[in-house]
């Protein structure tokens, strides 16, 4: 499904390079939940960004169902994300201009659906993430539980094949975190592939498989020093 | 892709920058409006013809000092016969007036003696000679000139009538409507004025004002065989070809010679007939000019407003136009969003703004004597807000488009 080989991304500004990424090597299949963590800066959410075609890698290889992406025009990739994929991210993003029903119909416009059809697949995902009774509230007027499966309505609306998170947890408390990540265990269940960016270990260990980075390179978690050493931090306090 | 319920779905929530824009356009076309009709009203009033040949057309007016007014006759006919013989000169005649001079004569015009009731026609009275015709360079279309011998000499305040007139067109077809006014007579006077034999109609001469109040008998005028005696006498001269900036001099110059008794100063005492014109309009060029310059202002004021609501509303929208572009908005749909708001509040404003334009028109026909807005202002003025409008928001549109889908992953 999603396939990445020796990829690098390299941020240039005047003054310094800064490799993001470098020989990064993923490769996610048909159907998994994958994991991603790693400490802060180590490269998730780029890895993420270029995952979801939010943004072009500096070198290696991207293969996206099957497809080399590099070569794509803007449009093919607005066309990609719009189909194939669903972006849950940690801030939510909610146009808050929008009501939860305009805002779930936003990607569902872009692919120039029908009404009818839009306003059938607004109201199922709407009934998936149990908000159907909010349709017009406005993304100020909910929780932030409540936004972030608005949020994950709007990714199911248009039934992608790989379903993005960037700690889609990261700004909620405990008890509304656990019901985001069932939701998405069930999204799984019904043949999504999930690959999720999170810092609690907990919901880590939820997914099929864990994918660790450090420093933009996926390591193997047995072996590298410096996981145990941040494994024993992280753990010290509780 | 059209997206108006959106659109306006987020409009409502960004109500006060959107009424300010679309009061903007409105007001802008309404004044926009009623200043290309004025400018078009002023621009049709200084093109109307005069009926003269004004190229190589000179205008001396003349007061006379220490001679009686009555006693001019023989002064006057020097002069003529002096300018005549000018070189460079192709004829002359002295007058009291002549068209856009700014002040003439006017009466009333009746088929039977006027105090038995309303005149029929307003006109104005030019004292001429038979040279009139030749220097104004007007087409005599129907009967003849006036000969040498009809021409009298008369004082202002006995003059009364002429035996022979000659009228305009214009007047012509007022005073006798089925087109067979030559020969026919008129009373310029009540019983005891003897009437007035039409001889002759030319196509078209204008009266000396411009101003609204000669509007409805703009081309009716009078031509009347008198050599008036008066302190003022006005020398209408026709310079031959290419020499009209000779005579300019060479003229008042012939005049001095003969007689110094006489004042020929003032910017306005010797003028070419451009200079004639030029100072005739200059108050409707005028308010043209500064009609179109409010026009401009307005304009350039209503398209800043938008290029910086937009731009402001862009800079705002950074982040949820990222998260657009990561929902799988293209360029073009982020580019079209922001062209179809600003075509939306720019029809709001004009649907506001035509109504506004009707009722300032209406209001100024009420107050000062205007003629009621034609549509075509309104729909070329509605046309030229909205192209203006798509216009200005597209720069800012463009930057929107750019804003590349990471975006969306960016904190705050
Ligand atoms: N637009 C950018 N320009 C320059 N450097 C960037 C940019 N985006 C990310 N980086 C750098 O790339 C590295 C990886 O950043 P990234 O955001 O992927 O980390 P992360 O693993 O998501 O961190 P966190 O857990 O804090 O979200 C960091 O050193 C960051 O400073
Ligand atoms: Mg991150």
């Amino acid at each position: 499904m999603l396939k990445m080989t020796h990829l690098s991304k390299v941020y240039r500004t005047e003054v310094v390079e800064t490799y993001a990424l470098r020989d990064f090597n993923i490769d996610v299949k048909e159907g998994e939940f994958v994991a991603v963590t790693g400490p802060s800066g180590s490269g998730k959410t780029t890895f993420l960004t270029i995952a979801g075609l939010l943004e072009t890698f500096t070198g290696g290889e991207y293969h996206l169902d099957g497809v080399e992406v590099s070569n794509l025009n803007d449009n093919a990739r607005s066309k990609i994300r719009n189909e194939k994929i669903g972006f849950i991210f940690q801030a939510f993003n909610l146009i808050p201009d929008l009501n939860v029903y305009d805002n779930v119909e936003v990607p569902l416009r872009y692919r120039g659906m029908k009404a009818l059809e839009r306003k059938q697949r607004i109201m199922d995902a709407l009934e998936r993430v149990g908000l159907a009774s909010r349709a017009k509230h406005y993304p100020a007027e909910l929780s932030g539980g409540q936004q972030q499966r608005v949020a994950i309505a709007r990714a199911l609306a248009g039934s992608p094949r790989l379903l993005l998170a960037d700690e889609p947890t990261g700004n909620l408390d405990t008890q509304m975190a656990r019901g985001v990540m069932e939701l998405l265990e069930e999204i799984h269940r019904e043949g999504a592939t999930i690959v999720m960016v999170t810092h609690d270990p907990e919901l880590a260990t939820r997914a099929q498989r864990n994918v660790h980075v450090i420093d933009g390179q996926v390591v193997d978690l047995a072996e590298d020093p410096r996981f145990h050493q941040q494994q024993a931090r992280a753990g010290a306090p509780a | 892709m059209l997206q108006i319920k959106p659109i306006l779905a987020a409009l409502k929530r960004h109500k006060a920058g959107t009424i300010l824009i679309a009061m903007q356009i409105a007001l802008t076309l309404a004044i926009v409006c009623n200043a290309l009709f004025i400018i078009q009203q002023r621009v049709d009033r200084l093109s109307r013809p005069t009926g003269m040949d004004e190229n190589n057309v000179l205008a001396i007016q003349n007061r006379w000092v220490s001679v009686d007014g009555k006693d001019t006759a023989p002064l006057i006919k020097a002069d003529v016969q002096a300018l005549r013989q000018t070189p460079g000169v192709q004829d002359a005649f002295a007058t009291n007036s002549f068209p856009l001079r700014g002040g003439g004569w006017s009466t009333g015009v009746n088929l039977v003696p006027k105090n038995e009731g309303k005149s029929t026609a307003q006109t104005t009275l030019y004292f001429v000679d038979d040279h009139a015709l030749a220097v104004y360079g007007a087409q005599l279309i129907a009967g003849r000139n006036f000969t040498a011998d009809e021409v009298i000499t008369a004082d202002p305040k006995d003059i009364k009538s002429t035996a022979q007139v000659i009228v305009t067109k214009a007047l012509a077809d007022k005073l006798y409507p089925k087109g067979d006014a030559l020969g026919k007579q008129l009373y310029l006077g009540g019983k005891d004025i003897p009437p007035s034999t039409i001889i002759g109609i030319v196509a078209r001469l204008q009266v000396p004002w411009n101003g609204t109040w000669s509007d409805n008998f703009n081309d009716n005028a009078m031509l009347l065989p008198v050599q008036l005696t008066s302190n003022y006498t006005i020398y209408l001269i026709r310079a031959k070809p290419g020499q009209l900036a000779d005579v300019v001099n060479s003229a008042p110059a012939a005049l001095l010679k003969t007689s110094r008794m006489r004042v020929i100063s003032g910017d306005r005492a010797v003028r070419t007939y451009e200079q004639v014109r030029g100072d005739a309009y200059k108050n409707d060029r005028g308010m043209a000019i500064l009609m179109g310059v409010i026009c401009v202002i307005l304009l350039a004021i209503t398209a800043a407003g938008i290029v910086g609501l937009t731009s402001f509303w862009v800079g705002q929208r950074r982040k949820q136009i990222g998260v657009r572009r990561a929902l799988g908005a293209t360029k073009r749909d982020i580019l079209s969003y922001f062209l179809t708001e600003n075509l939306m509040i720019g029809v709001a404003g004009v649907v506001i703004g035509v109504g506004l334009a009707i009722g300032m028109n209406l209001w100024m026909v009420s107050q000062f004597e205007m003629a009621r807005l034609s549509i075509v202002y309104v729909v070329v003025g509605v046309v030229a807000l909205l192209l203006l409008g798509q216009a200005a928001v597209l720069a800012p549109a463009m930057r929107a488009a750019k804003v590349p889908p990471v975006e969306a992953t960016r904190s705050v």
